[in-house]
């Protein structure tokens, strides 16, 4: 009788343990192959998505570059950053991506409404663009009589250094009220350290003003356009360019886009810097005031000024030089502008949400060309 | 007598029936173990060197695209494509590239990699892409190139680091 209730009891125990285990154990095995199928499919939206994104010009194919843009335009009916003018792959339309900047002060696309475009209901994406290499000035530049030097490092993004990358300069300088000047100078190699050292002449002697802006380019594929002065105390206008129109807003957005202290300034020059190294001056006013070339800093329209200049898009504009004239005070003022700040340099750009959970998350990743400037494209993708 | 012995036989009778069902258990867990094992759902690395070609060969026709690749292959600018590797791949890729001739001789006299070569020799999942070269036009005048026929091979091996 004892020994039956240890057998009915070994019994039970043994049979507990193998409920268990396969209540346990089995789902776990079949978890692997069931997280395997998900990650596969994720991993295939996530493909389908960076294809739409990188691949399609979006409808309109011009979408980016329409005048009076509101914020979640609604006239934008599918999404795409493609270039509608190259033929290529992965060749970006800076004013698409521009269109995802959220301090853009002529609109954007946000977050939601991109994901609706893009069918993302039920997932979460991050988007970013990373520059190829990273380019510092080790001190700032310094001027003797009309000679100007400077120092730059030029690293891989694991902080590498890169000899032999080709480094080419363009000196912006300024002298009393009427001497302007912009210089550029041959190319220089990095050394083994990856730094370069230049040395160029100015057209002005003593300048009162002078900025270097260095274009980087490594193995004749990936370039960086910087300037010597990261952070210019604007106190005029925000820059933007919409297709071939250069946009001047107020530095601050409506409704507070009308401020005090507020100043009349002309605009005397403004000079494109292109993606080859190339420099068009776009405008020079000879020194005469019009109502053309005219606003008051802090008072009028939001947007304080335009001008279109056929053929800008194509001419792939970097960096906008503007050399102001302060009509009241009398003094000049230089402002040195990233075509498209948030895209072009040396920091990455994001646009999207986090993934809330640590659940699985897919990385796609592609080398792209915005302005025939090489980056590298990259999408986080999860499901919500 | 007979009565005990038959209560005793029953007993063992159950004894054997709960080790038979036990060993049919095993026999179960293991057939599905066994199944897990040789089913052939494709694991996450896999899909990373699924990418990771994809990432290659985008890398490798952009260079060819703006006729860098041949240059560099046909020129012998071993340095220039290990750097324009470096700027186009992202980051935590760490790549080893060599270049073929048809014979399957390898032409590069400098390696071409970054990261470990040892961690190639060693990583079970890396991803390969093969991209051919027919060969390099040489400009005699402002409008005349002439292309000689002469075939390259080029493999390059991807792997992401942490």
């Amino acid at each position: 009788m004892v020994s039956a209730v240890y057998d009915h009891l070994l019994a039970i125990v043994i049979v507990g343990v193998m409920f268990v285990s396969a209540v346990v154990a089995l789902p776990a095995m079949s978890l692997v192959s069931i997280k395997a199928v998900d990650q596969q499919q994720l991993q295939n939206t996530a493909l389908n998505v960076f294809n739409a994104m990188l691949l399609d010009t979006g409808q309109p194919v011009g979408w980016g570059s329409m005048r009076y843009f509101q914020k979640n335009d609604p006239r934008v009916q599918r999404f795409g950053l493609a270039s509608q003018s190259s033929s290529g792959f992965y060749v970006l339309d800076p004013d698409k991506v521009q269109r995802l900047v959220l301090t853009n002060p002529l609109n954007y696309c946000d977050y939601s409404r991109v994901r609706q475009l893009l069918g993302l209901q039920d997932y979460g994406f991050r988007f970013r663009i990373i520059p190829p290499f990273n380019v510092t000035f080790l001190s700032p530049p310094t001027v003797a009589g009309d000679l100007l030097t400077y120092t730059a490092k030029v690293n891989y993004l694991d902080g590498g250094a890169i000899p032999n990358a080709v480094s080419e300069a363009t000196i912006v300088s300024t002298k009393g009220q009427n001497e302007f000047d912009i210089t550029q100078s041959g190319t220089v190699r990095t050394d083994a350290r990856g730094i370069c050292n230049g040395t160029v002449k100015l057209g002005i002697s003593d300048p009162d003003y002078y900025t270097v802006t260095l274009r980087v380019t490594v193995a004749d594929v990936a370039t960086l356009v910087v300037t010597s002065e990261q952070n210019f105390n604007n106190t005029i206008a925000r820059i933007n360019i919409v297709y071939d129109t250069i946009i001047l807003t107020s530095l601050k957005d409506p409704p507070n886009d009308n401020f005090k202290p507020n100043e009349d300034v002309r605009i005397d020059n403004i000079v494109a810097f292109g993606s080859d190294g190339s420099l068009w001056m776009l405008y020079d006013s000879q020194g005469k005031n019009s109502n053309d070339n005219m606003f008051n800093t802090g008072k009028g329209e939001f947007e304080r000024w335009s001008s279109t200049f056929w053929g800008l898009h194509g001419f792939q504009p970097v960096v906008l030089i503007f050399n102001f004239w302060a009509v009241e005070q009398g003094r000049r003022q230089i402002l040195i502008m990233m075509a498209y700040p948030e895209l072009f340099g040396t920091t990455i750009f994001e646009y999207g949400g986090s993934p809330r959970s640590m659940g699985a998350t897919v990385r796609v990743q592609r080398s792209v060309l915005i302005s025939s400037m090489t980056y590298t494209a990259e999408l986080w993708l999860w499901k919500e | 007598m007979e009565r005990i012995g038959g209560r005793k036989a029953n007993r063992n009778k159950g004894q054997m029936r709960i080790i038979e069902v036990i060993l049919a258990s095993f026999i179960i867990v293991f057939a599905l173990s066994f199944v897990n094992i040789l089913a052939s759902t494709p694991t996450s690395p896999k899909y990373e060197a699924t990418e990771l070609e994809k990432v290659g060969y985008n890398a490798l026709h952009d260079l060819d695209d703006q006729g860098l690749l041949a240059r560099f292959v046909y020129n012998q600018e071993w340095e220039n494509l290990t750097s324009a590797l470096r700027v186009l791949l992202p980051v935590n890729v760490y790549f080893n590239a060599t270049v073929y001739d048809l014979n399957g001789n390898a032409l590069n006299n400098a390696p071409m990699f970054y990261g470990d070569p040892a961690t190639f020799a060693g990583f079970k999942n890396i991803a390969s892409v093969t991209y051919g070269l027919v060969g390099y036009p040489t400009k005699f005048n402002a409008t005349y190139y002439e292309a000689t026929y002469v075939p390259r091979i080029l493999t390059l091996q991807l792997l992401r680091g942490s």
